[in-house]
């Protein structure tokens, strides 16, 4: 794992895992993945520059009080890239992440290289209504979010001691400012993400019952030219489950744009 | 001392579900039965001021089997043509569950002016749960409180009409018709668990600050942080300032009251207050050092309460008169409570009546040192 560092981003400190060579690839984290660096950004190190930074308020990123929408934390992402002197770049978003990715790249499609988007969620489906994660108890949400609960050990909080509950409770507050009503979407994004000119793909876990494949296929539809490659081992999370498959696919599609190293 | 008669309106089952909150089906809930009780609870609220009593208390919450009450301004509607010379304290409107909290400050207002004046207004957050039944955001919460508060004072104190701006409640006009009639308006309580932001909130207001199911050691220190802060504004607080909600089980001897106590008091721990964990407490309800706090002191949860930890801890007043005296010295004496809320459940609504009656005849007389004094004069605005 690289070591953490921390930068400020237009007054906003934010912690940041940074490793591998290649082109710049920025990783955006999902709810209760801050500050993690497994397998699957391992993988995408050994052909990109892999920017990781931890949502504010997630991880050990300081929680921002100023972010009262999905949109500023798209905002603050571009400051990101602009702080780091980062032009263009691949984004690669899961679940939360995803949604945050997806906003961004309907604001500022030309500085994308490519989008991947793993498990989005962040539009309303006709048809479909998110669970509601905030009331379920661990069992529960593990049981919606993953397809083998064995993956969720990846996320587990080292212990239960004050210090612990207290950052899962500043992560879960820092989630529930932008996505507690609309719970988990912005009522504006779907109609703006035809503006994506970017090639994007959507990776999607077969058995995904948070977002499922009928939202892929929403996404689908709205995104100009996306393609959708599905996990058959994978709930809500393939890039937690099926780590390896996913970066391959990531890798593949950014190669066959002549992206990737 | 001053004694309101406060109820939940619960309704009252038993069942198996892992929460009487948010989740657990309205299917259980016979709108038939819905209708005697209501009436029940009613008549029981009016007869507590035919008993002496010197308030009568309503609630909200929302989606429960715990009480169902979840327009209180409604049930003291009701109270109001029905009753002449109690207060009726409406322990609260939760503010920031409301997208329109300028009908709050209208229907209190109404309410105030058909009553003569009798009206106290609790203002709430809503407890956690409340945030998952109403969809509010609760990262919002406290910000929501301190602003409709704000704009439901104003409206009530300063000539309309006048444009309000804030983060979350924007009016080009705030101009409410009535006005209410106690001026310069209704008292303001604060029924509360001890959060250190709302004492300090409550005391730099004068508001009356409210502990609510709460054990007498945490009475104790919260009462002296209260008044702690109101020294620190400038002034002493008044023990009408400090107010106390508990269940009161009172009957001819100690045996027979611990009887019905372990049977119907144990009933608003062990089911009514039953939910799920994360409804306790959603994100961004507590600011961190609160939840800190909080997990320092791990108290148990409401249904992990036995009958002693109540007894003992002073959750509930149990006995017969003589030892419902004694222990109502302790609010009395020692923390100088000037208010006591209290609801009772003799297990069934006869039996209550009686509980009541036998309570104004034999405890409530032997606190009325203060008869002549208004408890509202001053305070709480």
């Amino acid at each position: 794992m690289p070591a953490m560092t921390q930068i400020v981003v237009r007054d906003t400190p934010v912690d940041l895992l940074r490793d591998g060579s290649g082109p710049p690839l920025l990783f955006l984290h999902g709810a209760g993945a801050g500050g993690r660096w497994l397998t699957f950004q391992e993988r995408l190190a050994a052909r990109f520059d892999v920017v990781a930074p931890s949502h504010p308020g997630h991880g050990a990123s300081p929680a921002a009080e100023w972010i009262e929408h999905i949109s500023d934390l798209a905002f603050h992402y571009l400051d990101l890239l602009d702080t780091l002197g980062l032009a263009r770049v691949h984004v690669v978003g899961a679940s939360f992440g995803g949604w945050i990715a997806a906003e961004l790249a309907t604001m500022a499609s030309p500085r994308l290289r490519s989008l991947t988007l793993i498990d989005p969620v962040g539009i309303k489906v006709e048809g479909w209504i998110y669970p509601f994660l905030f009331g379920m108890e661990l069992p529960e949400l593990v049981a919606t979010v993953f397809h083998n609960p064995m993956s969720a050990l990846a996320l587990a909080p080292p212990d239960m001691s004050i210090d612990t509950l207290a950052i899962l409770y500043r992560q879960n507050t820092a989630l529930a400012r932008v996505a507690w009503n609309p719970y988990l979407y912005n009522p504006l994004l779907r109609r703006r993400l035809a503006r994506i000119a970017t090639p994007t793909l959507l990776c999607w876990g077969a058995h995904d019952r948070l977002a499922p494949l009928v939202c892929a296929e929403a996404w689908r539809k709205e995104i100009p030219g996306a393609a959708l490659r599905v996990f058959e081992a994978s709930g809500h999370v393939p890039h937690l489950e099926e780590p390896d498959a996913v970066a391959a696919a990531v890798i593949e599609f950014c190669a066959d744009r002549g992206e990737a190293r | 001392m001053k004694f309101y008669y406060f109820h939940l309106m619960p309704y009252v089952l038993d069942h198996d579900e892992p929460s009487s909150w948010v989740t657990f089906s309205n299917a259980h809930y016979d709108p038939a039965v819905g209708h005697t009780l209501y009436h029940q609870y009613l008549d029981q609220l009016e007869y507590a001021e035919h008993l002496g009593w010197d308030g009568i208390c309503v609630n909200e919450h929302h989606q429960n089997c715990y009480g169902t009450m979840p327009s209180p301004n409604v049930m003291a509607a009701m109270l109001v043509r029905r009753t002449s010379r109690a207060k009726i304290a409406i322990l609260g409107n939760g503010l920031p569950l409301r997208e329109n909290p300028l009908r709050i400050a209208e229907e209190i207002a109404m309410l105030d002016v058909v009553s003569g004046g009798r009206i106290v207004s609790g203002f709430v957050r809503g407890i956690g749960a409340e945030y998952y039944s109403t969809a509010v955001n609760p990262t919002h919460s406290r910000e929501r409180f301190y602003e409709a508060a704000d704009l439901i004072l104003r409206a009530w104190t300063e000539p309309g009409p006048f444009p309000f701006d804030g983060r979350f409640y924007r009016y080009p006009f705030v101009n409410p018709w009535p006005r209410p009639l106690q001026r310069p308006h209704p008292p303001v309580w604060c029924p509360s668990q001890g959060s250190s932001e709302t004492v300090e909130w409550a005391a730099q207001r004068r508001f009356p600050y409210l502990m609510v199911f709460t054990p007498l050691k945490r009475i104790a220190q919260i009462y002296g942080e209260y008044r702690e802060a109101c020294q620190r504004h400038g002034y002493t607080a008044s023990p009408y300032q400090l107010t106390v909600n508990l269940p009161i089980v009172v009957a001819e001897n100690d045996r027979k009251a611990e009887t019905i106590a372990r049977r119907h008091a144990m009933w608003v721990y062990h089911v009514g207050l039953r939910m799920r964990p994360p409804y306790w407490q959603p994100p961004g309800y507590t600011t961190e050092a609160s939840l800190r706090r909080l997990l320092a002191t791990r108290g148990k949860m409401p249904t992990e309460l036995t009958y002693e930890d109540l007894e003992d801890g002073g959750y509930i007043i149990c006995g017969s008169p003589a030892t419902v005296r004694d222990k109502l010295r302790v609010f009395s004496d020692e923390l100088k409570a000037g208010i006591v809320c209290s609801g009772m459940n003799g297990g069934s609504h006869e039996a209550t009546l009686e509980m009541m009656q036998l309570f104004s005849e034999e405890v409530m007389p032997h606190f009325r040192e203060d008869a002549a004094v208004d408890e509202t004069v001053g305070i709480g605005r």
